[in-house]
């Protein structure tokens, strides 16, 4: 069943506005939250439970508490730069209700006491932008940003970033240098953001979905934004449901909500006469899921953690028996060798690797040693780098080898798809 | 080790004679069997060697005619009787980079190891099947370019198996 | 201070020590590209992989700091399979180009291939093609094909020169450094870069296939160009010197060197040199040994000692300034000068190491001259109508000297002009006497810097057999017997 905490209103049209907003209770949450105290609102957030949606799944909270105390000041960041392939659910949150995640944000940084704050959004994403920077607009008017907010006498100010289009520039350090108007690449940690980020100030990086969770925990407190989900992973989730289903598009669940609930009731069940040969349960960079552990699993950090993938930034892609994998891989690691930024060897070179080999596969160059070489290649890129690039490449790599093996191998040996007529090489040629 | 006796006869005309008589005996035979003769006429007649012979250096060519070289010195550092001096220079080329302006090999100094051979990364110098080398004076010995990449023999050049700018083409 | 294990032995290193330093503090070999002890840490070519004892993931010894009782290893079998993969990783892309390649020999891809090389390559795909000999200003050559992206060359010019010529533009594997549009890297440090690259990507106009890095020798001294006195390595074969190369010197030039300092093998080898000593009289050249030479100009100064003169440049040894001024005195001589070269640039500073007294000893000339108890003065004042004899001890290299030629012209209005130089150059035929010098790469002693700091410079070889030092000279000059090599090594004439 959908719980529709954040995307209650997302069917209003009028809720895009502020005086829209403003009817179905927009920013009473703020005038709650500024009469409170900061650490309480950040001892709230703890509370609730609440992970980062944006991929990595890191208690919110706990990385508030990392900022020094060090009279320095503080950077909020919004991470809207949504670049994981599938993933399309900070579009809809800024499309639709951008004073949401507007309010989010303005609690956030009162909560950890910063006077300045960004969105970096995606480059590509020039709607969203303009009713970002709109709605901005009109919270200054109405006093919600700026001096002395509500006389409460805390001051933020907000501005928007669209970045280049450049997929690192999602990784927060990658997005840090690119802010500082640097080339978009992810730097070295230790030291962590907290400590040492936007002009090498405490910072603090928070993805869309998670400032906008932030209103609906103060609003109604930590214990109430606990019932939903499960123990370990509480509250709501916005999944975004594509591939071969009937009605892709965005749902929020809670948590611990089962897949293949997602996928049969949410999602209307596979198009006719198919059936469920895979499903990429977090974003491309997740390890993919057979038809079999689809079915068991339940939409939460600890359960899919267990499965050997994770919940990502919970793109949910569904691969009907239409579909190749070889294919499908050969896409995925395509773009991970586009977007590679070029600063770690095993990164840089190693997506590139992989592309080619699955590139000669596809073309039907293939040899017998090159199932095993992929598998080497991945295992060897990952964890040994700055960024997870590396990993979100190597993941699937292995994920899509391991588990199914015998269409790379078929691949190979027969030089086309085991799946008839759905080859790239048959697509480009 | 002692030393073998000394003759106790110094005479050495039945020496002299023993000698001469292998001579003549030699002659005869040969003179009887002229097929079995271990000696030729040279000039007139020449031994035909086997292809792994190591005579006279060629420096190979590409298709183009100019030198496969690369300057990389390696031949002349393995080389035991330091018998090769090249002077490298700048190609215009970027894919060739670098070729040698002069290459010689001194031919009086060279023991014919064929260590130049087994160096070159590139198949750039080989071990001909020419043997006769003749000069009037020393510095006619020293085989620059000319001689070692386009003597007469060579007949315009002999082709390398792969060049520099298809080894680029194909992505080596 | 923390103290900590490293492959075994123990160490306590200061705080905020990366684990990279302390493996070179305990001279364990780690291989690494991108790190550098003169630049900041970049973390990219993750190739320094450690293993630290309670961390399942492998750590990179340049980026991780060193903590107390730390358990951190390079000798685990994970770490060798890690750092073998991660060459490899270097290497898919790298052209073999190492028969073309001047790094070839002194090649960090080559020297750890022969540690952590795979010798099967996996790779079978066509390898990413990019440009080749890219000019990037008037001293360096770039080939981004060999370039394997550590960054260094970007920092140095970001973080030591400040210039910001380099940078890496596009990303992924067709990353490529280079410089920005009429923009070229075009400063007095750049052969710095070319140092600092740990494979053939950078290389050097002056340097570019002239010769087989394994063709030469080396040693170390000090280099003459300026009076900051860089410690360097000066490379040489039969031929004569190659180049010259910065050492490290935490006193005095730390990791680098300027670029006017790496000519100064240009002005040893045989062909810029005086062989023999010189007669000019009446405008025909007479030939003399040079120690045959020396004597006669003894013979004249003992008749003019009185009238006599001696000017000094700031280029010799101070042990030979000790030796000149004692024999000088002996002979009863009271006026010596000072040549200085550029006296309005003499306290200029690059803010790097370049000073504007381009002497290496001017220091040690003036130490010398007041342990002698003399009174340098300046060679402007110099009159030569005043004296019958000057003796000049000229400068090594002449280039710096920008009125060498005035000089020359007006100090040769004397009755004679005596002229020390180990540079061959027209002007000096103005002189009477012209005695061929050893240069610093061919006798030992001691350059005092600008900091009072004494450094030897160190006897490498013999480049003109016969040439003489100021000391030699001083001997000589008495009349007394000296030895010097009648033949040279590098083929010069004796």
């Amino acid at each position: 069943m959908e719980v529709k905490l954040l995307t209650e209103h997302y069917d209003k049209d009028e809720f895009q506005g502020i005086s829209g907003y403003k009817k179905l209770g927009g920013y009473e949450v703020l005038k709650k939250a500024l009469k409170m105290k900061p650490e309480e609102i950040v001892a709230e957030v703890k509370a609730a439970g609440l992970r980062g949606r944006g991929g990595a799944g890191f208690p919110t909270g706990m990385k508030w508490t990392f900022l020094p105390n060090n009279g320095q000041p503080r950077y909020l960041l919004c991470n809207a730069d949504e670049g994981e392939p599938c993933t399309f659910k900070d579009r809809m949150m800024m499309e639709r209700a951008p004073h949401q995640m507007i309010e989010g944000m303005i609690i956030s940084a009162y909560g950890i006491q910063s006077k300045k704050s960004y969105v970096y959004i995606r480059g590509e994403y020039t709607y969203a932008a303009r009713v970002l920077e709109n709605a901005i607009k009109e919270a200054y008017q109405a006093g919600y940003l700026g001096e002395n907010i509500l006389g409460s006498g805390f001051t933020h100010h907000l501005d928007v970033y669209r970045g280049a289009g450049a997929y690192i520039c999602g990784e927060e350090t990658g997005m840090i240098s690119s802010l500082e108007g640097k080339k978009g690449q992810p730097k070295l940690k230790p030291p962590f953001p907290a400590v040492s980020g936007y002009l090498e100030k405490p910072t603090i990086v928070n993805n869309v979905e998670t400032l906008a969770a932030v209103k609906y925990i103060i609003r109604d407190g930590a214990a109430a934004y606990k019932k939903h989900g499960t123990e370990k992973s509480p509250g709501t989730k916005l999944f975004s449901l594509s591939g071969d289903i009937r009605k892709p598009g965005n749902y929020e669940v809670p948590l611990g909500y089962p897949l293949k609930d997602l996928i049969n009731n949410e999602g209307g069940g596979l198009k006719q006469g198919r059936s469920l040969k895979a499903v990429i349960p977090g974003g491309t960079s997740a390890p993919v899921l057979t038809a079999e552990e689809a079915m068991k699993a339940t939409m939460d950090y600890e359960c899919l953690a267990q499965m050997g993938t994770m919940l990502g930034s919970g793109a949910i892609t569904v691969i009907d028996d239409s579909r190749c994998m070889v294919d499908l891989l050969g896409v995925i690691l395509h773009f991970y060798h586009h977007e590679s930024c070029g600063q770690c060897t095993p990164c840089r070179e190693g997506t590139g690797w992989i592309d080619k080999v699955l590139n000669s596969i596809i073309h039907g160059r293939g040899r017998q040693q090159d199932v095993d070489l992929l598998d080497q290649v991945a295992k060897n890129m990952m964890g040994r780098t700055i960024c997870a690039l590396a990993d979100a490449a190597a993941l699937p790599t292995i994920s899509f080898v391991n588990k199914f093996r015998d269409e790379f191998e078929y691949y190979i040996r027969e030089g086309r798809s085991k799946v008839k007529g759905s080859s790239y090489a048959e697509m480009h040629h | 080790m002692s030393r073998l006796p000394e003759p106790k006869v110094n005479w050495y005309l039945p020496a002299i004679f023993t000698g001469l008589g292998i001579t003549m005996k030699k002659m005869l035979w040969n003179l009887g069997n002229r097929s079995k003769m271990q000696t030729l006429n040279y000039p007139e007649e020449k031994y035909d060697y086997s292809p792994r012979f190591k005579g006279t250096h060629i420096l190979t060519v590409k298709k183009d005619g100019s030198l496969r070289c690369t300057a990389c010195m390696l031949c002349a550092t393995n080389c035991p009787a330091d018998c090769i001096t090249i002077i490298a220079s700048e190609h215009p080329d970027p894919t060739v980079e670098k070729y040698p302006i002069s290459y010689e090999i001194d031919m009086l100094r060279c023991v014919f190891c064929g260590f130049c051979e087994e160096a070159c990364p590139v198949d750039a110098i080989r071990m001909g099947p020419e043997w006769q080398v003749a000069g009037k004076n020393g510095s006619n010995f020293i085989y620059g370019i000319q001689d070692l990449a386009y003597r007469p023999q060579l007949k315009g050049g002999i082709q390398t198996i792969l060049d520099d700018g298809e080894r680029s083409k194909a992505g080596i | 201070m923390p103290k900590c294990t490293i492959n075994g032995k123990q160490i306590e290193v200061a705080e905020g020590t990366t684990v990279i330093e302390a493996f070179m503090k305990l001279e364990q070999n780690i291989a690494h590209y991108c790190w550098h002890p003169g630049l900041s840490v970049a973390g990219v070519c993750r190739m320094c992989m450690v293993k630290v004892e309670g961390n399942p993931k492998l750590q990179i010894a340049c980026n991780t700091k060193v903590t107390e009782g730390m358990v951190a290893s390079n000798e685990d079998a994970k770490v060798k399979e890690a750092v073998e993969w991660i060459l490899g990783f270097h290497l898919i892309n790298h052209p073999l180009d190492c028969p073309i390649c001047d790094q070839a020999g002194e090649c960090g891809l080559q020297e750890y291939y022969m540690t952590y090389g795979k010798y099967d390559p996996a790779m079978a795909e066509k390898k990413v093609k990019k440009k080749k000999v890219v000019d990037l200003g008037p001293t360096v050559v770039l080939d981004s094909e060999r370039c394997i992206l550590c960054d260094r060359c970007v920092r140095f010019t970001s973080e030591v020169t400040k210039t910001n010529e380099l940078s890496i533009f596009n990303r992924g594997d067709h990353a490529e450094v280079g410089v920005y549009q009429e923009r070229p890297l075009n400063n007095n440090y750049s052969y710095n870069v070319v140092d600092i690259c740990p494979v053939g990507a950078l290389t050097s106009k002056d340097f570019r296939f002239k010769q087989r890095v394994w063709y030469l020798k080396d040693f170390n001294t000090i280099c003459n160009g300026c009076s900051t006195g860089c410690n360097v390595k000066a490379y040489y074969n039969e031929n004569g010197f190659y180049r010259i190369k910065p050492v490290y010197n935490k006193e005095v030039n730390g990791h680098w060197m300027c670029d006017t300092g790496r000519d100064m093998y240009k002005f040893v080898n045989l062909e810029k040199r005086q062989t023999s000593a010189v007669k000019n009289v009446n405008g025909t050249s007479e030939e003399y040994s040079p120690i045959q030479a020396t004597r006669e100009i003894g013979v004249l100064l003992r008749k003019n000692v009185n009238e006599a003169a001696a000017v000094l440049t700031g280029q010799y040894t101070s042990e030979e300034y000790a030796s000149f001024f004692a024999t000088m005195k002996d002979f009863g001589i009271k006026d010596f000068y000072h040549w200085v070269n550029n006296p309005e640039k003499m306290e200029e500073f690059d803010g790097l190491l370049l000073r504007g007294d381009r002497n290496p000893n001017t220091a040690g000339l003036r130490a010398e001259a007041k342990k002698a108890n003399i009174n340098l003065r300046n060679a402007k004042d110099l009159d030569p109508k005043k004296h019958t004899l000057i003796i000049v001890a000229g400068p090594e290299v002449q280039a710096f000297y920008p009125d060498l030629q005035k000089s020359v012209d007006a100090w040769s209005k004397s009755q004679t002009l005596v002229w020390l130089s180990s540079c061959k150059n027209p002007v000096l035929f103005a002189a009477h006497w012209i005695v061929p010098m050893k240069s610093f790469v061919e006798k030992n002693g001691t350059f005092v810097n600008y900091k009072g700091i004494e450094q030897k410079i160190k006897k490498g070889t013999t480049i003109v057999g016969e040439a003489l030092s100021l000391d030699e000279f001083a001997i000589a000059i008495k009349g007394e017997r000296v030895d010097v090599e009648y033949t040279s090594p590098l083929g010069g004439l004796a």
